[in-house]
């Protein structure tokens, strides 16, 4: 986010108002998008520091850890010091270290099995890990989920998901299947499909109780029906949080909302904040109405509802989409919106790309644009469409930035080579890298080793899964061709890898990874010496490892002997998500163009200048989430038990978050918006999406009226 | 502009109902049914969000719908793709099924698996099933060969794969998943061999599937039919939405794509089919039968035309193609006979003063040739011929139609040898596969950076946009000589201590080639910077620096993609084993379908002077000036006749079986819980057989515009004249004998 300094700087009377309401005052405060709400409420943190609160007893509540940027930006830029931190938190995060700090009080009333040993949290990486542990063998032995076709980590990301629905919203996991069953099940094979995520979703459960292993969910659940009832735990965090921020409560989910009702009976003072057109994150348990319910527990209603930011023509054609696509969104605003509307049709996607990387290079060229000041953003953003826009742009000496929180760690060149070093370093594992493993990984990790090189090293000096000293290259003429100053460099490397299988004992593997990276590949002649992105993606590795590790090492009292090294490089292996790190969202203030999912961008609330929509014809700008498994809308506290989900509710679901989409990104766009259209989707198939359809229909409108005069 | 002659203006008067138009080739069906789409877009008032759907059988020909249809739009400053959605059946499913994935089992990133992965998988599943089973063989091999090694696994499994291939397509046209399959089975009293071998690989497929998160083309059809029947709610809304249904060479409609169009339209709804029942030629073990388009039109509350007339033939080709029309409805074979393989309307000319007139009338220009010839000689005759032809001809258009990709492949060896020149029209178009081998080049040397050899072929691709230049083509001929002869290639690409560049070449004195050269060197040091990331980036990487043209760019683009889906379902494939798939796409020996091919790139006017290799199929919907139909002879076109052969019927299976068909028939079976006995379906394949290729005869000669030459061969040394081909050869000759005796009289 992070909003510019001069907007924190100039506010606005009734931005002023909210900041500075007294300190024993609760505030509601409602606005749309780019109205200056997340100023407001930074320089009310600042105020109450200002007025002498302590910094601990403040608490700044927000749905996703990124959006607290703004509040921690300005905090750390405070000048004067006074002791004490202002705590940030989300649900999860305060669910897990309440549990956490009151867990011998209430383990054995959860149900857990071992209530005296300590309790082992489960980041994304691990539940993910022990779905398969505890998950595959029933599937498999049970034919379930026989008429699903959906390969086993979505199958099982969908059954977490269930599990977390239940426990945000607030109702027991046991009743997932037949809420899903009434609503949606329009034959006997759906009805089997929820009767399966059923059965699973509680042996996973048992799983967990049984192995003192806490998934989100049920971090939730022991939080709130077990930790919050016990006065200790109340006494406690209402002494830390008297005066509360909460930003975003409309991305956030009824267990927000109850805590946040609670902490709003005791707290002295407190700012909630709401965007009205927002509550986009509608699959992670979001829900807006939930969140407006806050706004009765508040004395003072402010609201913001003037955008600092959208031009007049910008501010026409959102309102304008978004009329016709839900007219309760927003009423049309009368001016020609042709202006903030450029778009050019392509036939094929590649010339979409292309196009877009030369608007830019004219924005940036001819019309002063900074890059800091476009956006590219697309419904889903695949690798080789974010590929082929940042090669575009850098050819073209534009620089770029983007998002890939989500990424597999083995999709990180850095990571592939501490893990191709670790196999190698584990001849018991009995997975020896390939050839051509070993080759990216010598150029990776050796400074100016180049292809040709690594590959001759690589033929010469890999045998049977060991790397041989350069010294066993006997011609001189085949070792100039390396050279001698790579040579020592790679037998360093050999040396190291040698010596570490030779060693009397295996380090674990967060530790062998810390000691690769930080005893060898880090050092000047190695191929991570001053490189950030590798430094981060080495740290974000170790850091998973050791989650792994500290997670296992307490579930092995449980289960069977674990090798952790060898079972973690396997899952990375397969592919699982990573971790949220937020180093990562932090490496994106950097300067350049960002290149990022819509909802990515909505998420960073950060206006621009200029935004380019590709792929219009996606379905993806409409649509949820399809899953057959799950359903934010009957997974919500809103759903009315026995009611059917039906053709209708998707259409007007569809339209409604389209419409407000729009609303929300038009709010952040200052000058114009640009629409990459290709007939062809990337895939090679032509698409018509609703955002397709409403801009056709918008263009048509137009053109008749322009006739009409 | 379009003008409509009497007949194309009867069907273009259609407002709304259900209407069937029987055409004969050339009578511009699909110039009709796009005007009939434009007109409706003009007049008919869609409220926001509705279309025209309109339904075609191959990309290419969405793809000729889309861009006339754009044009219409283009006035009003829309974008392209307003009013209407032109799709393949399906690309129609697959907005279907992803309209609604989880009323299928899907979510929303559920992959389609293609030809080749669905054929992997299928193997796998043999494979298995096979090792399960080694006594499995017995049941159905020749004496001769139950103990031969080769034929007990290898000839073995590739039968089964065929076999399980078809069952398992018919068994999900059916609407029966692998649990059906085997309920039936346990219900059914007899002893059903090649259904239950069948149903179990089915059983393993369709699991290997399910792990994948993939569905086949087969199951996104069914699954289309499946969520339609199942979601009243949805269909209405697409009803709603797609107002008029316009479904072009419906004569090869499926079973499944009538089922889907039919609940799509519904009763009362718009829906007009066009098709011509003697050209359908894609019904092998489908359930595609043209006689339930010739039922359509007939049906009662359908509008039924005709659109007989075609200015693209002369009159003689017509006369020949409508005699074969009406030998086939006095077919010496009773059963064929019977089956009606090609029906009226016979073709009739074009009225007075249509803009497309007849070509003029030549007689001598079709020729049917007797004699019978070698495969060889064949091949060389007809490459002479043509060649002399083209000489005379620059400015005409010459086809060599085949009914198989390998005969079409051989006939491309002798005109490169002939030095006549060629375009091919078979697995992959020329277009396609040079981009695919341009890309393997780059990836092979990628493969293996210290080959001299190899870093010389990625050289020539980086050079390939000056190839046709005479001076750059010798230039970059002595270069490519010069980086072959390196000896260490990192002294190029990565000098450390000795740089060629400067040692070999700087010393030369050309500073051109050194210019070159060095720009060379940054370009390679880039690639092999690249090399490590995700293959369908370095594709996109590589892509952007050899292609300029915009065809060439999209096509790369898909390789990137089918590779990155390759990547994705065997992740330990390297660069090696990635260039190894390009290299078999570009060698042909693997189906791809790039861009220029889907996109009706292929217009044989764009080719004056060239001759075009295609199959029968692909030719479909072409026509050239001058067309060569080669090997009519009784193994491409049997007649269900004692000697001939049959491609479905194995000599190693016992009993002249037919594996697929007799597999199919015991499905059926199952499903009409009727009475199985085996031979019955091989038998009857063979005429479903000879009656398809009795159409795809009627496709080859109806594609020649002036001249038309018949020729076969002996093929191995035993075939014989095609039936159809005696028949019209004789009348042929009657005919212009007739006419010779007649001449001098007047």
């Amino acid at each position: 986010m992070i909003l510019a300094d001069k907007e924190s700087i100039a506010l606005t009377e009734a931005q002023m108002a909210v900041a500075r309401a007294p300190l024993d005052g609760k505030t509601w405060l409602e606005g749309i998008a780019s109205s200056g709400k997340t100023s407001a409420g930074v320089a009310r943190v600042l105020h109450l520091l200002e007025r002498g609160a302590p910094a601990e007893s403040i608490l700044i509540f927000v749905p996703h850890r990124s959006l607290a940027q703004p509040y921690i930006t300005a905090l750390r830029a405070q000048n004067d010091y006074r002791g004490g931190h202002v705590s940030v938190a989300t649900i999860g995060s305060l669910a897990q270290q309440m549990v956490d700090m009151f867990w011998f009080l209430v383990a054995d009333a959860a149900g857990f099995k071992h209530p005296r040993d300590l309790p082992i949290f489960l980041r994304l990486e691990l539940v993910q890990y022990f779905m398969t542990r505890a998950i595959e063998p029933l599937v498999d032995e049970g034919d379930y989920f026989a008429s699903v076709r959906i390969d086993r980590p979505r199958l099982y990301s969908q059954i977490v998901d269930n599990m977390n629905k239940a426990a945000l919203v607030g109702f027991p996991i046991s009743e997932i299947g037949s809420r899903l069953k009434s609503a949606l099940a329009s034959g006997v094979e759906q009805a089997h499909i929820f009767e399966d995520a059923q059965t699973c979703a509680l042996a996973f459960r048992r799983y967990c109780l049984s192995h003192n292993l806490l998934d989100f969910s049920l971090q939730l659940e022991v939080f709130r029906d077990h930790v919050w009832e016990t006065p200790q735990a109340r006494q406690y965090l209402r002494g830390r949080c008297k005066h509360l921020i909460a930003d975003g409560v409309e991305e956030d989910n009824p267990a927000s909302h109850a805590l946040l009702g609670d902490l709003l009976e005791s707290c002295h003072s407190a700012l909630i904040i709401y965007d009205s057109d927002a509550g986009f994150r509608r699959f992670l348990g979001a829900d807006p109405a939930s969140a407006r319910r806050l706004a009765d527990r508040c004395d003072v209603r402010a609201a913001l509802d003037e955008s600092l930011v959208s031009g007049r023509a910008v501010k026409a054609l959102g309102s304008q989409l978004a009329a016709q696509l839900s007219p309760s969104l927003a009423a049309a605003a009368g001016a020609d919106p042709r202006p903030a509307l450029i778009t050019e049709a392509h036939r094929y996607h590649p010339e979409m790309v292309d196009w877009v990387a030369r608007q830019v290079d004219m924005l940036v060229g001819q019309r002063d644009a900074s890059p800091n000041d476009i956006v590219i953003l697309a419904p889903f953003m695949s690798d080789a469409l974010r590929f082929g826009l940042a090669d575009g742009l850098r050819q073209r000496g534009i620089p770029v930035r983007s998002h890939r929180p989500s990424r597999a760690l083995r999709d990180e060149p850095a990571a592939r080579t501490l893990l191709t070093l670790a196999r190698l370093a584990h001849p018991h594992w009995e997975l020896p890298p390939t050839d051509f493993d070993i080759v990216f990984a010598l150029m990776a990790a050796i400074r100016d080793l180049d292809m040709v090189r690594a590959k001759l090293l690589c033929e010469m000096l890999y045998r049977h899964g060991r790397l041989l000293p350069f010294d066993e290259v006997r011609a001189v003429a085949m070792q100039e061709r390396i050279t001698f100053a790579l040579g020592e460099r790679y037998d360093r490397l050999a040396a190291w890898v040698n010596r570490y299988i030779n060693g009397e004992r295996a380090d674990a593997i967060d530790i062998f990874f810390r000691r690769l990276f930080g005893g060898l590949l880090s050092r000047a002649g190695f191929g991570f010496h001053d490189d950030v992105d590798a430094g981060n993606t080495a740290q974000n590795l170790v850091d998973s490892a050791r989650g792994f590790r500290w997670s296992l090492d307490f579930f092995s009292r449980y289960d069977e002997e674990i090798d952790l090294g060898l079972d973690y490089v396997k899952m990375v292996d397969r592919g699982v998500i990573a971790n949220f790190y937020l180093r990562d969202w932090i490496a994106d203030a950097d300067e350049g163009v960002l290149i990022a999912p819509a909802y990515t961008f909505l998420l960073s609330n950060r206006p621009v200048d200029y935004q380019f929509w590709l792929n219009i014809g996606s379905e993806g700008w409409s649509r949820r989430l399809y899953q057959p498994l799950t359903h934010p809308y009957v997974l919500s506290r809103a759903w009315l038990p026995g009611a059917v989900w039906t053709e209708d509710d998707e259409q007007r679901v569809s339209r409604e978050t389209l419409g407000r989409l729009l609303l929300a990104l038009t709010r952040r766009c200052r000058k114009a918006i640009y629409l990459g259209y290709s007939e062809l989707s990337e895939s090679g198939y032509e698409q018509r999406g609703l955002l397709l359809e409403t801009i056709q229909g918008l263009l048509r409108r137009l053109a008749r009226e322009e006739r009409h005069v | 502009m379009f003008k409509p002659r009497p007949k194309q203006a009867e069907a273009l008067a259609y407002r709304r109902g259900y209407m069937g138009v029987a055409a004969v080739p050339g009578s511009g069906k699909t110039a009709t049914l796009s005007y009939l789409a434009a007109q409706l877009l003009a007049e008919a008032d869609f409220a926001e969000g509705q279309e025209i759907l309109i339904v075609t059988l191959v990309n290419t020909a969405a793809a000729n719908f889309a861009r006339s249809l754009n044009e219409y739009v283009k006035g009003d400053g829309l974008l392209p793709g307003y009013g209407y959605r032109a799709r393949t059946l399906h690309g129609l499913a697959n907005d279907i099924v992803r309209g609604k994935p989880t009323a299928a089992g899907l979510d929303d990133q559920f992959t389609i698996v293609d030809e080749r992965e669905s054929n992997a998988i299928l193997a796998e599943a043999v494979d298995a099933w096979a090792r399960r089973y080694p006594e499995a063989p017995d049941a159905y091999l020749a004496p001769e060969f139950v103990d031969k090694g080769h034929y007990r696994t290898q000839k073995w499994a590739e039968q089964l794969s065929e076999t399980a291939r078809n069952f398992i397509k018919q068994a999900k046209d059916n609407l029966l998943t692998p649990l059906d399959v085997g309920k039936l089975l346990d219900a059914y009293p007899g002893e059903l061999l090649l259904a239950e071998i069948c149903a179990e690989i089915y059983s393993d497929y369709d699991r290997a599937l399910a792990y994948r998160g993939a569905v086949d083309f087969q199951d996104l059809i069914r699954l289309a039919l499946k969520t339609l029947r199942q979601e009243p709610a949805y269909l209405a809304s697409l009803r709603q939405k797609w107002v008029f249904i316009l479904e072009d060479e419906a004569q090869d409609s499926s079973r499944l794509q009538e089922d889907i169009l039919g609940e799509l339209a519904g009763e009362g709804g718009n829906w007009v089919r066009v098709g011509d029942p003697n050209q359908a030629i894609f019904e092998s073990f489908t359930t595609a039968d043209p006689k339930f388009l010739r039922e359509f039109i007939a049906a009662a509350g359908v509008d039924g035309r005709e659109l007989p007339n075609s200015g693209r033939s002369t009159r003689s080709i017509q006369r020949l193609a409508n005699q074969l029309i009406a030998w086939s409805l006095e077919h010496p074979h009773r059963a064929i006979r019977q089956r009606m393989p090609l029906s009226k309307p016979y073709i009739l000319p074009t009225p007075a003063g249509d803009p497309q007139p007849n070509p003029p009338d030549d007689p001598t220009a079709v020729v049917l040739f007797a004699e019978a010839y070698s495969a060889a000689k064949e091949a060389l005759m007809v490459t002479e011929s043509c060649k002399r032809w083209l000489a005379r001809n620059p400015e005409s258009t010459a086809a060599i139609l085949v009914a198989r990709n390998t005969r079409g492949s051989e006939i491309v060896k002798f005109l490169r040898q002939a030095g006549v020149p060629y375009v091919e029209n078979l697995n992959s178009s020329s277009s396609t596969r040079a981009v695919v081998g341009a890309l393997a080049r780059v990836l092979a040397y990628l493969a293996d950076p210290k080959s001299a050899g190899k870093l010389a072929e990625a050289y020539r691709v980086w050079r390939r946009d000056d190839r046709a230049d005479p001076a750059a083509a010798a230039e970059i001929k002595a270069a490519s000589e010069a980086l072959k002869r390196i000896k260490q290639v990192e002294d190029l690409v990565a000098p450390r201590l000795s740089d060629w560049l400067e040692d070999r070449i700087a010393e030369n004195g050309d500073e051109g080639q050194f210019a070159d050269l060095t720009a060379f060197r940054e370009q390679v040091g880039a690639w092999l910077r690249a090399a490590e990331m995700p293959i369908d980036q370095l594709i996109l990487t590589i892509a952007g620096d050899i292609f300029r043209d915009v065809n060439e760019i999209a096509t790369a683009h898909m390789v990137a993609l089918y590779l990155a889906r390759l990547a994705q379902t065997h992740p330990l494939m390297r660069s090696p084993e990635f260039a190894a798939e390009l290299y078999d796409i570009a060698s042909n020996r693997r189906r791809f379908t790039g861009l220029s091919d889907d996109e009706g790139q292929f217009d044989p006017d764009a080719h004056k002077g060239v001759v075009t290799v295609t199959t029968l199929h692909k030719a479909k919907g072409l026509e050239w000036d001058r067309v060569y139909l080669i090997s009519a002879n009784n193994y491409d076109f049997p007649s269900a006749e004692p000697n001939d052969s049959f491609i479905g019927e194995k000599w190693f299976i016992r009993d002249d079986l037919n594996l697929s068909a007799e597999a199919l028939a015991q499905l059926k079976a199952l499903h009409d819980a009727s009475g199985y006995i085996e031979s019955a379906a091989s038998l009857n394949a063979r005429i479903e057989y000879a009656a398809e290729r009795l159409r795809l005869l009627y496709v080859g000669i109806t594609r020649a515009r002036k001249a038309l030459t018949i020729t076969w061969n002996t093929g191995r040394g035993t075939a014989t004249e095609a039936t159809p081909l005696l028949a019209l050869r004789t009348w042929w000759e009657g005919e212009r004998e007739k006419e010779m005796t007649c001449e001098p009289q007047r």
